[in-house]
C-alpha cells in the first residue's frame, strides 16, 4: 500500500501536464495532427471512387433500370444509417422515420416547384426557408408560452393544467370548424385561432412577396454554373433542417415514453405527418406534387451517402455516441455519472431525423413527382426490417441489409416467370428465417472493419499495472 | 473535470431532517446524517429499513417529501439526478447497473463525460483536438482500471466480467466522475470472504487517494465495524443508532432490532 501513496495524485487532476501515451515521444499537437490527417484520409479516397462507379453506373451498357436500382439503394442506405442512430445506437425505437422523410421530400419540393424558377434561383428557396423558419418560430413562441402558462397552474391543483389543456384544444378545433362553417365577421371574439393562423399566414406571404425580387436579381448576378447545384443544396439542407426541427418538436414529449409505447407514438405521429400533408391543398393533398425539377443524380446521391455514412459513424463512435449508447444499456445508471440523458435522446433523434429529412428531400427531386403514399406506413416499417435485419447497433449491417434488401425483390422479379410471382412470399419467408436464424441480424452490433485502425490501444500511465486487489 | 475546492468548513454532505413517503407509507423519516472530508460512515440496518432509499432520495433518483440537503453547502435537493452528479455525489447500485454491451473501457469514459471531449464540430471532422482529447482521455481510463486491477480486461465486454470484477468496475465508473462522495450501496453483496478482504483494502485505498467521503450500505458486519468511523443504523425508516462501531455494537436498541445477540 505504502508505495501506491507515494504516486502522483488522482489521474483526472494531473492529466494536463503528463505525456499523452507512455510508449510514445512525439510532441502533443504533431500526434493529434497526425491522428486527425489519419482519420480524415479515406474521404478523398472515397470521393475518388466516385469518378469510375459514376462511368459504369451512367453509362449506356448499365441500363436506366439497373440506374434506378442502384439509386433506390442510395436513398435506402441514407434511411437505414440514419435509422440506426436513433434505433440502433440511442434504443429509443422509432417507426416513424417515414415521415421525417416525407416532411424533407414536401419541403423541398414546395420550393422547387414555386420559387426556383427550375433551380435557377437559390436565394428565392432560401428566402421560402428563412420565412418559413420566422413563422413557425413565432407561432411556436406563442403556443410554448402559453403551454407554460398552463403549466404553472399545477401550483393550485395537479389535475388542472390538464383541463385547462384540453379547454384550449376544444377552443382551438371550435374556432377551426367556425371558422370554416360560418361568415367569419360574425363570431370576431371568438376567430382568435383561425386569425392568428390567417395573420401568420399573412406575414409570409408579405416576407416571400418584399423579398422575391432582391432575391431573383442576386441569383441572377450568380455565375451560370452554381445556380442549379446551389439551388440543390438549399432545397436538400432546408428539407434536411426542417425535419430536424420536426424531431426536435416530435421527440419532446415523444421521448418521455419508453420501448413499445415510444413505437406507436413515433407510428401515430408519421401519420398525422402525412394525413396532414395529404389534406393541405397547397401541397396537393392526395394527388401529391408533380412537375418537379429533377436534379439527383448518382455523383449527388453517392456523396450524401459518403456524408451520412461519415457523419454518423463519427458520431456514434465518439465521445457523444458513448453517452447516446450508455442511455440505450442503462438510463438510471447513466444520469447516475451525469449524463444528460433527455440531451442525448433528442440529438440522435434530430441527427436521425434531418438524414431522413435530406433523404427525401433528394427522393423528391428525383422523381418528379411524389404522393403522401409514398410516405406511409408501409415505408416506415421496410426501414425499421433494414435496421433491425442489418443488426441494430451496426452501421455496416444497417447498409448491408439496405442493399440486400432493395436487390432481393428485384432479382427475384428477374430469375423466372414462375419464381416472378411468389417473390413478395420468398421475400417474406426469407425475412422470418433470417430473424429465426440469426435474431441478433447480419452483424450483430459488430462492424465490418475494425474501430480502431491506425491507433494504438491506451496504456495506463503511472500506476503498475496489477494494483489493488 | 477538476472541482473548485471547497469550503472545507462545510462537510461535504449534509442532510437535514429528511423525510420521504409514498402515500401512506413512511419509507424514511427524519433522516439527518453529515459526512466530512475523508470521512467513512457505514449504514446499516434490516431489510427494509430504508437504506437504499435513503441513497436513493439523496441522488435524487426521489425527491424528499420533506427536509434538506446539502452537497459542500450547496442545497442539492429536488434536482435531477444528473445535476446532482455534477454537484460531486457518485454512487454505484445493489444491483449491477454497468453498460453491459460497452467495454470495460468504454464504461469508465462514459463517466468522464467532459465537455471537451464531445464538440459536435471536432466529433464530425475529427480535428486534431479530438484526436488530443480522446488519447488524453484513454490515458486516464487506463489508468484508473489499473488502479482497480481491471486495466488487463479494457476490451471486454462488461457483461462478460466475472461477478466482483463487474462489482469493482462500478466503483471505478463513479470514480471517473471525480466525486467528492461516493456512495456504495452493499459493495461486498455475494462475495466470499477473501474478497470481502480485498474490497476493504480497496475501500481505504479509494478513501485516501481521490481524497473523497465515502458512505457505505452493508450487510457484513465485520467488515463495517473494522473500517468505518462512525455507523448510522436505521429501523422502520428512522435512525436508532448513531455513533463509533464499538458503542454502536453495544446499543440495546440496535441489539434488538438487527444484530440479535451481542457478537
Amino acid at each position: 500500500m505504502s508505495s501506491r501513496k507515494s504516486d502522483t495524485s488522482a489521474p483526472s487532476a494531473s492529466a494536463d501536464d503528463a505525456p499523452l501515451a507512455a510508449s510514445t515521444t512525439a510532441p502533443v499537437w504533431r500526434q493529434s495532427l497526425i491522428a486527425s490527417l489519419g482519420a480524415n484520409l479515406p474521404i478523398p479516397v472515397l470521393l475518388l471512387l466516385l469518378i469510375p462507379l459514376s462511368r459504369i453506373v451512367e453509362g449506356q451498357a448499365f441500363g436506366l433500370y439497373n440506374q434506378r436500382i442502384v439509386m433506390l439503394i442510395g436513398f435506402n442506405i441514407i434511411l437505414a444509417v440514419s435509422l440506426q442512430l436513433i434505433n440502433g445506437f440511442s434504443g429509443q425505437f422509432s417507426l416513424g422515420h417515414a415521415g421525417f422523410m416525407a416532411v424533407g421530400a414536401y419541403l423541398a419540393a414546395y420550393p422547387a416547384i414555386s420559387y426556383s424558377q427550375r433551380l435557377t434561383d437559390p436565394t428565392s428557396c432560401l428566402l421560402f426557408f428563412i420565412s418559413l423558419g420566422i413563422v413557425f418560430a413565432i407561432g411556436g413562441v406563442i403556443l410554448l408560452g402559453l403551454f407554460l402558462l398552463i403549466r404553472m397552474t399545477r401550483r393550485i391543483h395537479s389535475a388542472v393544467p390538464m383541463w385547462l389543456l384540453l379547454l384550449w384544444i376544444i377552443w382551438i378545433v371550435a374556432d377551426f370548424a367556425r371558422g370554416s362553417l360560418l361568415d367569419r365577421q360574425a363570431w370576431p371574439y371568438w376567430l382568435i385561432w383561425t386569425r392568428l393562423i390567417a395573420a401568420l399566414q399573412s406575414m409570409f406571404d408579405h416576407m416571400i412577396a418584399a423579398g422575391q425580387t432582391p432575391a431573383a436579381n442576386f441569383s441572377a448576378h450568380l455565375p451560370v454554373f452554381l445556380q442549379q447545384p446551389l439551388s440543390y443544396l438549399v432545397l436538400v439542407i432546408g428539407g434536411g433542417l426542417c425535419a430536424a426541427v420536426v424531431g426536435l418538436v416530435v421527440g419532446m414529449p415523444a421521448l418521455r415514453l419508453r420501448g413499445d409505447y415510444l413505437a406507436i407514438a413515433t407510428l401515430g405521429l408519421a401519420e398525422i405527418i402525412r394525413i396532414v400533408i395529404q389534406n393541405s391543398q397547397p401541397l396537393g393533398g392526395a394527388l401529391g406534387l408533380t412537375g418537379i425539377p429533377k436534379f439527383t443524380d448518382f455523383v449527388w446521391l453517392y456523396g450524401a451517402v459518403i456524408i451520412t455514412i461519415v457523419v454518423i459513424w463519427r458520431l456514434g463512435y465518439s465521445a457523444k455516441g458513448r453517452a447516446i449508447m450508455a442511455v440505450r444499456e442503462d438510463e438510471i445508471a447513466a444520469a447516475a455519472i451525469g449524463i444528460d440523458t433527455t440531451r442525448q435522446k433528442v440529438i440522435a433523434f434530430m441527427v436521425g431525423a434531418f438524414f431522413g429529412g435530406v433523404a427525401g428531400a433528394m427522393f423528391s427531386l428525383h422523381e418528379r413527382s411524389i404522393t403522401p403514399g409514398s410516405f406511409g406506413m408501409a415505408k416506415s416499417i421496410e426501414i425499421v426490417v433494414m435496421v433491425t435485419l442489418g443488426g441494430l447497433g451496426s452501421i455496416s449491417g444497417a447498409i448491408a441489409a439496405a442493399i440486400v434488401l432493395t436487390l432481393l425483390p428485384e432479382i427475384l422479379r428477374n430469375v423466372g416467370a414462375e419464381i416472378s410471382d411468389y417473390r413478395m412470399i420468398i421475400y417474406s419467408a426469407l425475412l422470418v428465417v433470417m430473424m429465426l436464424v440469426r435474431p441478433q441480424g447480419l452483424l450483430g452490433g459488430r462492424e465490418l472493419w475494425p474501430r480502431r485502425f491506425f491507433r494504438k490501444q491506451a496504456q495506463p500511465r503511472g500506476f503498475p499495472v496489477g494494483g489493488v486487489k | 473535470m477538476i472541482r473548485a475546492a471547497s469550503d472545507p468548513s462545510q462537510p461535504l454532505l449534509h442532510v437535514v431532517n429528511v423525510s420521504r413517503h409514498f402515500g401512506g407509507l413512511s419509507a424514511v423519516s427524519d433522516f439527518s446524517l453529515e459526512l466530512r472530508r475523508g470521512e467513512l460512515i457505514g449504514l446499516i440496518g434490516p431489510n427494509g429499513a430504508g437504506k437504499t432509499t435513503c441513497f436513493n432520495l439523496i441522488t435524487g433518483v426521489y425527491k424528499p417529501s420533506s427536509g434538506e440537503i446539502f452537497a459542500s453547502g450547496e442545497r442539492i435537493d429536488g434536482l435531477a439526478p444528473m445535476q446532482i452528479n455534477r454537484a460531486g455525489i457518485a454512487r454505484t447500485f445493489q444491483n449491477i447497473r454497468l453498460f453491459q454491451n460497452l467495454t470495460v473501457l468504454d464504461n469508465v469514459l462514459v463517466g468522464f463525460n467532459r465537455p471537451a471531449e464531445m464538440g459536435l464540430f471536432r466529433t464530425i471532422l475529427r480535428l486534431p483536438g479530438f484526436a488530443r482529447e480522446r488519447v488524453r482521455a484513454e490515458v486516464d481510463g487506463m489508468d484508473l482500471l489499473s488502479i482497480l486491477d481491471l486495466a488487463d480486461h479494457a476490451n471486454q465486454l462488461a457483461r462478460n466480467l466475472p461477478y466482483g470484477q463487474q462489482r469493482r468496475l462500478e466503483i471505478a465508473r463513479a470514480l471517473a466522475t471525480s466525486p467528492r462522495v461516493l456512495l456504495l450501496d452493499e459493495p461486498a453483496a455475494g462475495m466470499n470472504p477473501n474478497e470481502k478482504q480485498d474490497l476493504m483494502e480497496l475501500v481505504r485505498f479509494i478513501r485516501e487517494k481521490f481524497d473523497v467521503g465515502i458512505l457505505l450500505i452493508e450487510h457484513d458486519m465485520k467488515l463495517v465495524m473494522s473500517i468505518c468511523e462512525r455507523i448510522t443504523v436505521l429501523d422502520h425508516g428512522e435512525i436508532i443508532a448513531v455513533g463509533p462501531p464499538a458503542q454502536v455494537r453495544c446499543d440495546p436498541k440496535v441489539v434488538e432490532a438487527y444484530l440479535g445477540e451481542p457478537v
